[in-house]
C-alpha cells in the first residue's frame, strides 16, 4: 500500500493551501479531488465566447502592494504569489433600491465617511461617532482579543477590548440603530451582512464591522483569469514541491484503528495509508459518511448547536454590450427592494422572488472573460437550500428558470435593459452548490454564522487522532477565512511531525 | 478552547446569554446525523455521474437508423432538458471508449430515454451500436448533460430548429417537450436528409406537425430519387428566406453534420440573422484540423508522434487523429463526456510538446495560462509528455 504523511480530502481553498503547506514543508501529500479541477467554489466555467467566474466577488486580506497584509504574505510563502496576476477594486460598491436610492461607497475607511456625510448631513456626528466604534472594536477583535484568549485574563478583556466587550457581540441591527436614525443610511452602510449570510438581526456586530474595515483597509481584490488562475497556481505550487494530485477521485472511506487515522480509501476502491487526514469536505460528511467507525460523542455534540448556513442562487450572464450602455459603473452593485430592517431570513428558506441581489460585473476586472464589446455579469441571490431539496427532479429546471428569471426582474429595476442583453444565461442553484461541492443544502459558507457558531466558542472537532477538518465549515466562510484555515491545519500538523521526529530521534 | 479560557470572556455583554443557548442547543439540538447520505442521494436524482441503462426495445426507422429504448437499471431516470445528451460508454474488443447521443426522446417520459443512432461512415461506435447490441444489453452512461437546449431566460418563444439526418433527435425531443408541457412556443423544424428513404421518425414528426399549430415541420431532400416531389436541395440564403417569416427575429437551433452545420449557418448569417441568435450542436472533433486555421505549416495529419503518459508509459499516434482517442485505444483513460471541446471533463495537463487546440476547445483562460489541454479535441502536432492527474 502507498504510504502518504498526509491526505488532503477536497481541492477546495482550505484543501488547497493545507495540501501545499504540508508538502512545501516536506510533508509528502496526497491531495484529492473528486472533480476535474482545483477550487471548488474558486472555480470557473466557460461558456461559448464567455468565461464565468463561479464564486468570487471580492477578495479580503490582501492590501495594497506598499502596504502589504496578510493574504499577500500567505500567497507569497506558498508560492502562488508571482504565478497569478492580482487586481484591486477601488469602489467598494454601489447600492440601488430601486426608485429610491443610488450611491456608490469608495473602498476607503475615510473615503466613505465623507461620502456618507456628504450624502446624508444631518448625520454626520452619528457617522464619525460609528465607524470610530467601528474601527476600535475591529482592531480589538483581531488585535486584542486573540491576547485575551492566551492569557485567560480578565483585566486585558478591560484594558485591550473595551470596546469589543461592550459591542462586539451584539447585534449588528441593534448597534446600528443607536447611532443612526436614517433607514437609507443604513442601507448604505449594511449590505456586507450578505458576505456572512447572516441578515443584521442576529449578525454579530464584531463580525460585520470587521468585514467593512477589512475591505475598506486592505481593499477588495481579485485575480485575472478569476479565482480558477489562483486554485490552479496552488496545483502547480504543490506538485513543484512534490506533491501527488488526483483530479477525478473522491476519498470514500477515511479508515482508522483504534480512534486513530490509518488511511484512506479511494472511490476506485484502492486504499493508501497515512498518518494525517486534512479533509475540506464539510465535517457533516466527513464525519457521517467518510469515516469508517462511529461518530465520535464530542463532535456530535458540537454538531448538536449548529445550523446549516445559507446558499446561493446565481446567475451567470453574458452580454451583447460593455456595462456602461445598460449603467453599470462599479465592478459591485447590492441592490434591494426592501430598507435593511425589512430583510426577513425566513423568506430565503422559499422560493418567493428575491428581494436582494448582488451583482457583480467582471470586465472591470479582468476584460479578457469577455470577447470585445461584450460582458461578463453574475447575479447573486442568497437563499436556504432546504427551499430546493422538495423540488421534485422534474419540476426542478423549470423551477431554476423561473427563480433565475425573477432575480434578473430585481436587477432589471436597478440596470433597465439588462435582460434584453443577454447571450449566454446560466443558473445555479443550491442543488449545483451541492453537487459540485459535494456540501449539505450548498451551503457556501459552511454553517449558520450566528453568534454561539463564532470563533470564541468552538473548539476544533476532537475524538479521532490524527483527523483534521479545514475550511468554511469549521473556520468561517469566505475565501481568506478558508485559506488560512487550510495554513493553519496544517502548521499543526507540522508542529506534531515535528514533536515526533524528536521524540523518536530522543528512543 | 477550554473552558478555562472561556472564564475571561464572560464579562462580554452577550457573551453568557450565547453561551447558554449554545448548551440550550446541545441538549435539544438534531446531531444532524439525518444528513447522513444525504447530499449523494439528492444529487443522484438530477445529476449521476453515472446511470446503469439496459436496452428495453429497439426501433428499426430507416435502414441506416435505430433507436434504443434505454432504461434505468437501479435508480429513476434523471430528468433533462429537451436537447440534452447522454455520454455512452462501450467497450468494443477491449477498447473503452464512448460517444455522446442526445435523447431523442420527450423530457416529460419518465421511464426511458431513446437514443437515436445513425451510421456514421467509417465509424465505430455506431457499428457497434447498430451491428451488435440487442435488446437486453447492458450499457453504462453519464448523467444528462450540455447546453443545446432551450433557456427560457432570453432564447424567446420563436424558435427554428435546422436539422441534417440524426440531428432530428433533439429536435423531436423539443416538439414533444412543447407540446407535453404546453410550452406557449412556436417551433419551425426544417428537416434535411440525404435520401427520401433516410428520414428519420417521418411519421411522427408529420402527425405532430399536423396536430399541433405551434409545430411546423419541413423535409428536405438533397439526393432525391427521380420522381420524388417534395423540397429537394442544399439549404441556401433564399430557401431560408423562402420558408422563415422574419428570420432575424428568431431563436435557431443546428444539429447535424459539420457541413450541414457550417453552411446552415453561413445561410442564416447571410440573412442577417446574428450569430448570438443561433446555438450549434458540438459534433465531436474537427474531422480535418489540418484544414483549419493555426495548423503548424508542414506536418501533415498523418505525421507520427509519440505520446508519453507521465508515470505510465508511451505509445505511437497520428498528429490528426485527437488524443483523447488515441489514449483510449491505448489502454489509458481520461475522465468524458461532450468529446467536442466544450465540457472540461477531460482536461489533461501538457508537460512538454505542442498540441493543436481548435477553436471549439472552451479551455479557460488559466488553464491555458499553466497548460491545460482539452485531450477530445487536442492533436499532437509534436511529440508530447501530459499528464493525467
Ligand atoms: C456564489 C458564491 C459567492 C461567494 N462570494 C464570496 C466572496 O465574494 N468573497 C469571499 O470571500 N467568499 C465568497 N464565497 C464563499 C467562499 O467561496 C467559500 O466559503 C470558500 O471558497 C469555501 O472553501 P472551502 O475550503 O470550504 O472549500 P469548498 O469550496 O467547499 O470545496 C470543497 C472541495 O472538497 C471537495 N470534496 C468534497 N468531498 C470530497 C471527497 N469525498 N473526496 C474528494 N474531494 C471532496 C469538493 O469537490 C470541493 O472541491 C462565495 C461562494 C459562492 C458559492
Ligand atoms: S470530453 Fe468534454 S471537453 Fe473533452
Amino acid at each position: 500500500m502507498t504510504h502518504f504523511d498526509a491526505v488532503v480530502i477536497g481541492a477546495g481553498n482550505g484543501g488547497l493551501t493545507a495540501a501545499t503547506t504540508l508538502q512545501r514543508n516536506g510533508c509528502n501529500t496526497l491531495l484529492l479531488e473528486r472533480h476535474n479541477i482545483p477550487g471548488g467554489c474558486a472555480t470557473s466555467f466557460v461558456r461559448g465566447e464567455f468565461e464565468f467566474e463561479v464564486a468570487l466577488h471580492q477578495l479580503s486580506g490582501i492590501g495594497p502592494e506598499d502596504r502589504p497584509f496578510i493574504m499577500r504574505k500567505l500567497f507569497s510563502d506558498l508560492g502562488v504569489l508571482d504565478k497569478v496576476e492580482l487586481v484591486q477594486e477601488h469602489e467598494l460598491y454601489r447600492l440601488i433600491v430601486p426608485g429610491r436610492q443610488d450611491i456608490t461607497l469608495p473602498a476607503s475607511w475615510t473615503g466613505i465617511q465623507k461620502r456618507l456625510s456628504e450624502t446624508f448631513p444631518d448625520e454626520a456626528d452619528n457617522i464619525r461617532q460609528f465607524f470610530d466604534l467601528g474601527s476600535k472594536v475591529a482592531m480589538e477583535y483581531y488585535m486584542g482579543l486573540p491576547v485575551v484568549r492566551k492569557t485567560n485574563n480578565p483585566e486585558l478583556l478591560d484594558s485591550q477590548c473595551p470596546n469589543f466587550k461592550a459591542w462586539g457581540l451584539r447585534p449588528t441591527d441593534e448597534v446600528l440603530a443607536e447611532f443612526i436614525h436614517t433607514p437609507a443610511l443604513i442601507n448604505a452602510i449594511a449590505p456586507y451582512w450578505s458576505y456572512a449570510g447572516v441578515p443584521t438581526k442576529e449578525l454579530v456586530f464584531a463580525e460585520f464591522i470587521g468585514i467593512l474595515f477589512a475591505y475598506c483597509t486592505f481593499k477588495p481584490w481579485h485575480f485575472k483569469g478569476g479565482s480558477q488562475s489562483v486554485s490552479s497556481a496552488f496545483i502547480e505550487s504543490f506538485e513543484e514541491a512534490g506533491g501527488t494530485v488526483r483530479f477525478n477521485c473522491g476519498a470514500s472511506r477515511i479508515l482508522t484503528q483504534g480512534s486513530r487515522v490509518t488511511g484512506v480509501r479511494l472511490e476506485n476502491g484502492e486504499e493508501v495509508s497515512c498518518d494525517y487526514v486534512v479533509s475540506n469536505a464539510s465535517p457533516l460528511v466527513t464525519y457521517y459518511d467518510l469515516l469508517d467507525t462511529p461518530t465520535p460523542e464530542s463532535v456530535r455534540q458540537d454538531f448538536r448547536s449548529r445550523r446549516k448556513g445559507v446558499s446561493a442562487v446565481c446567475v451567470y450572464l453574458g452580454l451583447d454590450c460593455l456595462p456602461e450602455e445598460i449603467g453599470i459603473t462599479t465592478a459591485s452593485t447590492f441592490v434591494m427592494s426592501s430598507d435593511n430592517a425589512d430583510i426577513d431570513e425566513a423568506r430565503l428558506h422559499t422560493l418567493s422572488p428575491p428581494e436582494w441581489g448582488m451583482v457583480t460585473c467582471y470586465n472591470f476586472i479582468d476584460e479578457d472573460l469577455a470577447p470585445a464589446g461584450k460582458s461578463v455579469v453574475t447575479l447573486v441571490a442568497l437563499q436556504y437550500g432546504d427551499a430546493w431539496a422538495s423540488v421534485p427532479p422534474e419540476a426542478y429546471a423549470d423551477t431554476k428558470y423561473r427563480f433565475g428569471g425573477q432575480l434578473i426582474d430585481l436587477i432589471e429595476k436597478a440596470y433597465p435593459g439588462i435582460r434584453a442583453h443577454i447571450e449566454k444565461a446560466e443558473v445555479a442553484t443550491p442543488l449545483s452548490m451541492m453537487r459540485y461541492l459535494n456540501t449539505p443544502d450548498g451551503a457556501i459558507y459552511g454553517f449558520r454564522q450566528n453568534i454561539q457558531d463564532g470563533p470564541l466558542f468552538r473548539d476544533p472537532l476532537k475524538g479521532i487522532d490524527g483527523l483534521f477538518s479545514a475550511g468554511s465549515w469549521t473556520a468561517q466562510g469566505g475565501f481568506q477565512p478558508t485559506y488560512m484555515a487550510g495554513h493553519a491545519t496544517a502548521k499543526t500538523i507540522l508542529r506534531k511531525l515535528k514533536a515526533q521526529q524528536k521524540e523518536a530521534a530522543h528512543v | 478552547m477550554s473552558d478555562t479560557h472561556r472564564t475571561a470572556f464572560r464579562n462580554i455583554v452577550g457573551y453568557v446569554e450565547a453561551e447558554a443557548l449554545k448548551r440550550q442547543l446541545e441538549a435539544e439540538g438534531s446531531d444532524l446525523s439525518e444528513e447522513k447520505g444525504r447530499v449523494p442521494a439528492t444529487i443522484n436524482r438530477l445529476h449521476p455521474k453515472r446511470l446503469k441503462l439496459r436496452v428495453n426495445q429497439i426501433l428499426e426507422d430507416t435502414p441506416t437508423t435505430k433507436t434504443f429504448r434505454m432504461v434505468a437499471e437501479d435508480q429513476e431516470l434523471p430528468p433533462f432538458q429537451a436537447g440534452q445528451y447522454v455520454n455512452l460508454f462501450v467497450n468494443i474488443d477491449g477498447v473503452e471508449t464512448a460517444r455522446p447521443y442526445a435523447i431523442s426522446s420527450s423530457p416529460a417520459e419518465r421511464n426511458f430515454y431513446d437514443l437515436t443512432v445513425k451510421r456514421a461512415a467509417g465509424g465505430f461506435v455506431s457499428h457497434f451500436l447498430l451491428d451488435r447490441v440487442q435488446v437486453g444489453d447492458r450499457l453504462t452512461s453519464t448523467g444528462p448533460m450540455g447546453t443545446f437546449h432551450y433557456n427560457p431566460l432570453f432564447h424567446g418563444q420563436e424558435l427554428v430548429f435546422l436539422a441534417g439526418g440524426s440531428g432530428i433527435a433533439p429536435a423531436r425531443s423539443l416538439a414533444l417537450d412543447i407540446i407535453d408541457h404546453a410550452r406557449p412556443i412556436h417551433l419551425q423544424i426544417i428537416y434535411s436528409n440525404s435520401y427520401a428513404s433516410d428520414v428519420i421518425f417521418q411519421e411522427q414528426m408529420r402527425s405532430l406537425a399536423r396536430r399541433h399549430d405551434n409545430i411546423e415541420l419541413t423535409e428536405i431532400i438533397t439526393r432525391p430519387d427521380p420522381g420524388y416531389s417534395g423540397l429537394t436541395g442544399r439549404l441556401t440564403p433564399e430557401r431560408l428566406a423562402e420558408l422563415i417569416d422574419q428570420p432575424k427575429n428568431k431563436r435557431y437551433f443546428l444539429c447535424g453534420p459539420t457541413p450541414f452545420n457550417e453552411n446552415a449557418q453561413a445561410c442564416l448569417e447571410g440573412l442577417g440573422v446574428p450569430r448570438s441568435q443561433i446555438m450549434v450542436e458540438v459534433n465531436g472533433p474537427p474531422k480535418h484540423p489540418e484544414a483549419m486555421a493555426g495548423w503548424p505549416e508542414g506536418i501533415s495529419s498523418d505525421h507520427q508522434v509519440t505520446v508519453t503518459v507521465r508515470g505510465q508509459g508511451s505509445f505511437n499516434a497520428l498528429a490528426g487523429e485527437p488524443l483523447l482517442n488515441s489514449l483510449e485505444r491505448n489502454g489509458f483513460g481520461a475522465e468524458n463526456a461532450c468529446r467536442s471541446g466544450e465540457c472540461s471533463l477531460c482536461r489533461v495537463k501538457l508537460i512538454s510538446g505542442e498540441v493543436f487546440n481548435p477553436p471549439a476547445s472552451r479551455i479557460r483562460k488559466s488553464d491555458r495560462k499553466f497548460g491545460w489541454i482539452h485531450a477530445c479535441v487536442a492533436f499532437p502536432v509534436s511529440d508530447i509528455e501530459i499528464d493525467i492527474m
